[in-house]
């Protein structure tokens, strides 16, 4: 169900992929008969004769060959923009079943360009199969209408062949130089960007804009280089470009004056020519082709990602408790928890602290189920937690980050994440996020992009989002970058919470431990100590991590 | 179509007309094609006379290699149009994007325009002045070629042929509206999915993701409704194509037999259909794809260079006599929109010069935006901020002002110290450096001729460099917005000694509560009421003030601080102030910093 093949994705363009067939071979069939009726055409025409039937027959080719194109242009646009909505609209949505952070910026990549690019599977297929026919169905005819011409037609497409190689590379270097130093101007622009406020108080933006633009003289001088390059490669393509056609024509006049073909094969013979050099094209097709799997490729990997599989279970009552058995969690060859065995009472505020990489967020993320132990099991209130059902799972339990990411298009959005508005202005009130809000240009309605935010800021924002959870609050030094008075603040309203619920809090602070119900230290993977922080604190091992 | 007239406004006279003449023999080979063929055919090899047809052939070789010499000319001159053209945008942007970032309005795509849509707009600007150079070459050549072999063809073909051209630049800007909506929907839904999908993380958590996925599935379809719409467009260029390309080869051979009654020989028709196929037809579908394609590009994204890098520029304030640079707040509200709750609600506040002051409270609760309201960056709601006695905005001289985010450029350490005072001399340079405890920093970058780069600089070191330099600077008024923020306490406390001990004025916007104890005056942010007064003072009346001062102190608070004495306000003109690096008193005796720390300077 994941696969997306070629086929796959070639048949998702729906019913429209066999016009497109259609019209590349009415396509084909024109620009290949096409020549040869106009030739006879010609040659009845200057006869005297019976030219009323070419001409019509040549006047019908053309409305063919335009009927055609019409049909094909509709039919590919339509299967690429279906087969693409498909692609997107899976690629999000495995992307969100994963549950683990992914690289954004490449991913919209993949949703943006890339799914187009796949789209073009069934179009392309069609292409690359009817791309051969005209240039090598042309070679057939002018060896029909005389073997000489196909050959000088060969001799001809070598020459240009030879001239036109050895200049990509000349090409290659200068465009590096000039973008190179087009890096320089925007490196200095992002720079003074970030400066901003600097330089606004400063009053010196002349000063920065002359600064910024200063390698703008190199960058014309780079710019010169690429068009003369650029000059040399174009005066030999237009002096090499006739040659083929000139090479053709000589061949089909001598045979002409040799009584051998009539003028309207002449004229068709010089057609071909140029069709059968079209042989050019061919690789941009192939590109084009090549292009779509590298697409499909890329967008497989993603719809390739195990999803999160969650069970049927509801919860018991219970108080929430938290259960760690035999935890193991591993990354590559790094063992992040070692058999963590741990009971956490329901309704306690649990800290959890030990030195940086220790183990704290990734037993944050078991708890929240944001990942699987690679060995044990974590239970809520005695039920294994991927024996709940994700609505049951995600009511129980809220997860609070470090660096929060908001995601909605209004702040009410970001937090409410689709609950109703009184339960957001709650949430807010709850964790103190109300005060800046209420501050913003339209409060609660101010776009997420118009409301600049410090990171404390996005914090109590990400703290009020996981505040609706029922039974387990987990926050993963999630209130690291509030200064003092307001995590003060929010600590006294995490420590008195009246609801009840287990708090699990990863913190750097002693202050926050020394208020949490029980102390986890964890070091190494492994459980050192649980205890209280006053008793723990006779270990100065202990003190010492918090520095 | 305000792309277009700034693109033709572009073009340059004296290139332009070189590009012309250059064009001449370009069009060498496109009006002998036909001809060639004609008298190749007529009095060549149906005269019986094949070296004559050969011949003919031959010219039309040595057209070409003459075309070559044209189009080689043609594409150096090109560089001189366009080069131009892209330095002019490339200044745009930089200047508007620094604008919009002065004005608080960060624009994230600027970097991205300067390198990507620039380059897009220089290249299809060059592709559209080589496809409707090379079109207008070929058809005038072909146009002459076509008289000269029968002028009756050429009043056949040339009729249908600029029916088609004219239908299908008609229809460009159908076009144009059809490809920018599908820009604007690809856009939409990358800004999109670009925010959910950062999110995956937070999204599972709350066990959001059908609402996440529908967030997205709305651009989804909007996007394939968009380019569904592009075939419309295709579509028409086809029809215009078959007006243009195909009906004159078909009214030729309709007319065909007419034409032989009235005594045009076969190699006319064939030369005549030879003008037809072999150039107004590539013409015609290059033109159709570069206008259509590259075109198109150009019109969208010269359109959003032009409209992000607009800058309504205040008019510059004139320089006012102001006196001295006493910072007076006088019942000043701010909001940051008409509807938002005000971040501060009739404030009045005096610094004094020579004062030093602390401000702390929650974050958010509006202390940058003290700062930002005295560095004349903000304009209160309502009230009034002077310094010395003028409005803040029209005296950038008088302060410098030093944000959470240093900013450091890519240069010498040296060209980044003197930033604010090229002039310094290398002992104060020297002097700075030590008193805000950056001389370590700035011996292992390699001395003031080392290049830095910031990327390569930990944001504490970024602080460092920028406190050396606001404090070699001959602003009087000094505001620390968090300046120490990524300095660890001790290295703060160095660097926040070293601008008190300095001449003028010092207020700080407090990270840590430590830098309220080191301030003569401290002001209390928390919402509802400012409070000001000496930390002894706010220590014995102010709630949240103590118990914050608790917090950070389990232990018992330390003594109230002796209050400082004030200095005598020194009639500094902030435009020409006293060395700050001399100042009369570098020590004051009374000062109180020494709790245990040694004292720098």
């Amino acid at each position: 169900m994941t696969t997306a093949s070629f086929g796959a994705v070639a048949r998702r363009g729906g019913r429209w992929l066999p016009f497109v067939a259609v019209a590349a071979l009415s396509g084909t069939a024109v620009t290949l008969a096409l020549p040869a009726v106009l030739g006879r055409a010609i040659d009845a025409i200057v006869a005297g004769g019976g030219a009323d039937r070419w001409v019509a027959l040549a006047g019908g080719l053309v409305a063919l060959g335009v009927a055609g194109e019409l049909l094909g242009a509709y039919a590919g646009t339509a299967t690429v923009a279906t087969a693409a909505a498909w692609l997107r609209e899976r690629l999000v949505r495995q992307a969100l079943s994963t549950g683990r952070r992914v690289d954004a910026g490449d991913l919209v990549s993949r949703v943006s360009a890339n799914a187009v690019d796949a789209a073009q599977a069934g179009p392309t297929a069609v292409s690359v199969a009817t791309a051969v026919l005209p240039p090598a169905g042309s070679l057939v005819l002018l060896t029909l209408i005389d073997p000489w011409l196909a050959l000088a037609f060969l001799c001809g497409l070598a020459l240009v062949g030879a001239v036109l190689k050895a200049f990509t590379q000349r090409t290659a270097e200068v465009v590096g130089a000039y973008q190179r130093t087009q890096g320089r101007i925007a490196a200095r622009l992002a720079e003074a960007i970030g400066g901003a406020r600097t330089i606004a108080a400063a009053g010196t933006v002349e000063r920065e804009e002359r600064r910024v633009l200063e390698p703008l003289a190199d960058l014309r001088a780079e710019g010169a280089r690429t068009w003369q390059v650029l000059a040399r490669s174009s005066g030999q393509a237009a002096a090499v470009g006739p040659l083929v056609l000139v090479a053709v024509l000589a061949a089909g006049g001598l045979a002409l004056a040799a009584g051998r073909i009539s003028p309207g094969d002449l004229f068709a013979a010089g057609r071909y020519a140029v069709i059968g050099a079209g042989l050019g094209g061919l690789t941009g097709t192939l590109a084009g082709l090549a292009r779509a799997r590298a697409a499909l490729h890329r967008v497989a990997e993603v719809l390739a990602r195990p999803a999160v599989q969650y069970g049927q279970m509801r919860l018991p009552p219970g108080p929430g408790r938290l259960e760690f058995r035999g935890v193991t969690v591993r990354s590559g060859d790094a063992t992040l928890l070692d058999g963590v065995d741990l009971t956490l009472p329901g309704g306690a505020a649990v800290a959890v602290v030990g030195r940086s990489g220790a183990g704290k967020s990734v037993l944050a993320a078991l708890a929240a189920r944001l990942r699987d132990p690679d060995e044990g099991e974590v239970r809520l209130d005695g039920v294994p937690l991927p024996d709940l059902s994700h609505g049951a799972l995600r009511a129980a339990v809220g997860c609070a980050f470090e660096r929060p990411v908001l995601v909605g298009g209004t702040v009410a959005d970001a937090v409410g994440l689709g609950l109703p508005r009184d339960r957001v202005r709650g949430a807010a009130l709850a964790t103190h996020a109300d005060d800046f809000v209420s501050r913003l240009p339209l409060g609660y309605d101010t776009p997420l992009a118009d409301a600049p935010m410090s990171g404390g800021e996005r914090q109590r924002l990400g703290l009020a989002r996981a505040w609706h959870a029922e039974r387990v609050l987990v926050l993963d030094d999630a209130t690291s970058s509030l200064d003092t008075v307001t995590e003060m603040q929010i600590s006294r309203t995490l420590t008195a919470d009246g609801r009840g619920r287990t708090r699990l809090i990863v913190t750097h602070r002693a202050a926050t431990a020394s208020r949490a119900d029980l102390v986890v230290w964890l070091d190494a993977g492994r459980v050192c100590a649980v205890g209280s922080h006053a008793a723990l604190c006779d270990d100065p091992d202990y003190r010492a991590v918090f520095g | 179509m305000n792309a277009v007239r700034f693109g033709l406004a572009a073009l340059p006279r004296r290139p332009l007309l070189a590009l012309a003449a250059w064009s001449v023999p370009e069009a060498l080979p496109s009006a002998l094609l036909g001809v060639a063929v004609a008298r190749a055919v007529d009095s060549g090899f149906l005269a019986g006379r094949p070296m004559v047809g050969l011949a003919w052939l031959g010219a039309l070789l040595l057209a070409a290699g003459v075309g070559a010499i044209g189009a080689r000319q043609v594409f150096r001159r090109l560089g001189d149009v366009v080069e131009p053209f892209r330095d002019d945008l490339v200044r745009r942007v930089v200047g508007g994007a620094l604008r919009h970032a002065l004005a608080g309005r960060p624009d994230d795509g600027a970097v991205a325009r300067l390198t990507r849509q620039v380059e897009i707009v220089r290249d299809t600007y060059a592709g559209l002045v080589v496809v409707v150079r090379g079109f207008a070459v070929t058809v005038v050549g072909a146009a002459v070629g076509l008289m000269s072999v029968a002028p009756v063809i050429g009043l056949l073909i040339l009729p249908p042929f600029v029916l088609g051209v004219a239908a299908f630049v008609a229809t460009l800007g159908f076009a144009a509206g059809r490809q920018r909506a599908a820009v604007r929907t690809d856009e939409r839904l990358a800004a999109t999915a670009g925010a959910v999908l950062a999110g995956v993380r937070d999204v599972a958590a709350r066990g959001a993701e059908e609402h996440a996925a529908a967030m997205v599935a709305g651009p989804i379809r909007e996007q394939a409704a968009a380019e569904r719409a592009l075939a419309g467009t295709a579509a028409l260029r086809t029809l215009c194509f078959a007006v243009g390309g195909w009906l004159p080869l078909v009214v030729v051979l309709a007319a065909g037999p007419w034409l032989v009654r009235r005594g045009l020989t076969a190699g006319a028709i064939m030369g005549a259909l030879t003008y037809v196929l072999f150039a107004l037809q590539p013409a015609l579908s290059r033109l159709m794809s570069g206008l259509g394609g590259s075109g198109l590009r150009f019109v969208v994204t010269l359109d959003r260079i032009l409209t992000a890098s607009t800058v309504v520029v205040a008019s510059a304030p004139r320089p006012v006599a102001a006196r001295g640079y006493e910072v007076v707040l006088r019942g000043v509200t701010f909001r940051y929109g008409p509807h938002a709750e005000p971040v501060l609600l009739d404030l009045d506040l005096t610094v004094a010069e020579g004062d030093h002051l602390a401000i702390v409270g929650p974050s958010g609760i509006g202390k940058s935006t003290v700062a930002g309201l005295v560095c004349g960056l903000l304009s209160p709601a309502s009230g009034s901020v002077l310094v010395g006695g003028v409005p803040a905005a029209v005296r950038p001289g008088t302060r410098v002002l030093i944000p959470q985010e240093a900013y450091v450029f890519a240069g010498t350490v040296g060209e980044n110290l003197l930033y604010l005072r090229p002039a310094a001399s290398p002992a104060s340079v020297a002097e700075a450096v030590a008193a805000v405890g950056a001389a370590a920093l700035v011996d292992r970058l390699g001395g003031l001729e080392a290049r830095v780069r910031p990327d390569e600089l930990s944001a504490g070191e970024r602080q460092l460099i920028a406190l050396a330099r606001a404090y070699l600077s001959p602003a009087p008024l000094v505001v620390l917005d968090e300046a120490t923020c990524h300095l660890d306490p001790a290295a703060e406390r160095v660097a926040e000694e070293a601008f008190a001990a300095r001449e003028g004025t010092l207020i700080v916007i407090a990270h840590r509560v430590t830098s309220a104890e080191r301030a003569r005056r401290v002001l209390v942010l928390d919402g509802v009421r400012p409070d000001v007064g000496s930390h002894a003072a706010l220590l014995s009346r102010n709630p949240l003030y103590r118990d914050l001062h608790g917090l950070w102190h389990p232990a018992p608070p330390p003594a109230p601080r002796p209050p400082r004495l004030p200095r005598p306000a020194d009639p500094v003109d902030p435009l020409n102030p006293v060395d700050p690096l001399n100042p009369v008193d570098p020590v004051d005796p009374v000062d109180p910093v020494d709790q245990g720390q040694t004292h720098v300077l």
